[in-house]
């Protein structure tokens, strides 16, 4: 997926966000194929393929994308899951 | 590499692969290669059997390897929080990877007539392995945004040719299950 310049913050919706404390943030890589990142959303985390799409669209144009938000442990199997399947994620405190 | 159709969906939760002989050994030889790769960093170093019943080993330091940091990158940018993270999970992350490469060896060496069908179950499995087997030949082609030019422009006797040409196969492979698995969902939504 192709480089690009973007901010974590402008990315979050602060309404889904209340006192969830932390993030999960996919980062563009130039090996995963689209429609792979895409499907990885949908089977880990029951998005559907519209919202699925529009995260993996995120973190092609802006270079990260928050996928999901709560609990630091929630955050952390997120994380693992995400590794699990080859993308390239992080956790970090929600700033917002 | 032979034309052929890839993945197709074969009927409700079955996906089917053709797949020629040689196609079956280079994918039986990078998965092979790929669980060694991820077996190199067995902890040795951990005493403490208790510690490593529970899955937690000595490593608290990013891999030095390039493929292997690749693989089993830091979950935090902070690497005080991000050392702690691998010592409790690293081990179980590398036997997870480590199981859909076997996953995919197995079923390629059970089959019969050319054939491969999985559930969406063991396709995700799949999946998981040819994006790690993609994500490794990618640090070694040094793959980035802009490589695509160079990589088709390599010299036919430059050996990463080969290489080139096996991670775009597996990148088209890979699409055509996800595209076959994508189908399920339109129907669910129509």
């Amino acid at each position: 997926m192709a480089q690009a310049e973007g901010k974590v913050e402008e990315l979050t919706d602060p309404l889904f966000f209340v006192d969830r404390p932390w993030v999960t943030i996919v980062w563009d890589d130039p090996v995963n194929l689209m429609s792979y990142v895409t499907y990885v959303f949908m089977s880990l985390f029951n998005y559907s393929k519209e919202r699925a799409t529009e995260l993996m669209l995120l973190v092609h144009n802006e270079g990260r994308a928050v996928v999901s938000s709560g609990r630091r442990e929630e955050m952390e199997r997120d994380v693992a899951r995400l590794h699990e399947f080859g993308l390239w994620a992080t956790l970090a405190r929600d700033d917002n | 590499m032979t034309a052929f159709k890839g993945f197709l969906k074969f009927s409700e939760d079955s996906y089917i692969l053709e797949i020629s002989e040689s196609e079956k050994d280079v994918l039986i030889n990078l998965s092979g290669q790929l669980i060694e790769i991820l077996a190199e960093r067995v902890d040795e170093t951990h005493s403490d059997p208790l510690a490593k019943m529970v899955g937690i080993t000595g490593y608290d330091t990013p891999p030095d390897d390039e493929v292997l940091l690749r693989l089993l990158p830091n979950a935090y940018a902070d690497p005080v929080d991000s050392s702690e993270f691998r010592r409790y999970t690293e081990s179980d992350l590398r036997r997870k990877k480590a199981q859909h490469s076997m996953l995919l060896r197995s079923h390629l060496m059970e089959m019969e007539n050319g054939r491969v069908m999985l559930d969406s179950e063991s396709a995700l499995a799949w999946l998981g392995a040819f994006n790690d087997i993609r994500l490794a030949l990618g640090v070694r082609l040094d793959v980035d945004e802009n490589s695509q030019e160079r990589l088709e422009l390599l010299s036919p006797d430059d050996p990463m040719n080969a290489v080139f040409a096996v991670y775009s196969w597996l990148g088209w492979l890979q699409e055509s299950l996800v595209l076959a698995l994508m189908e399920e969902y339109e129907e669910d939504e129509n």
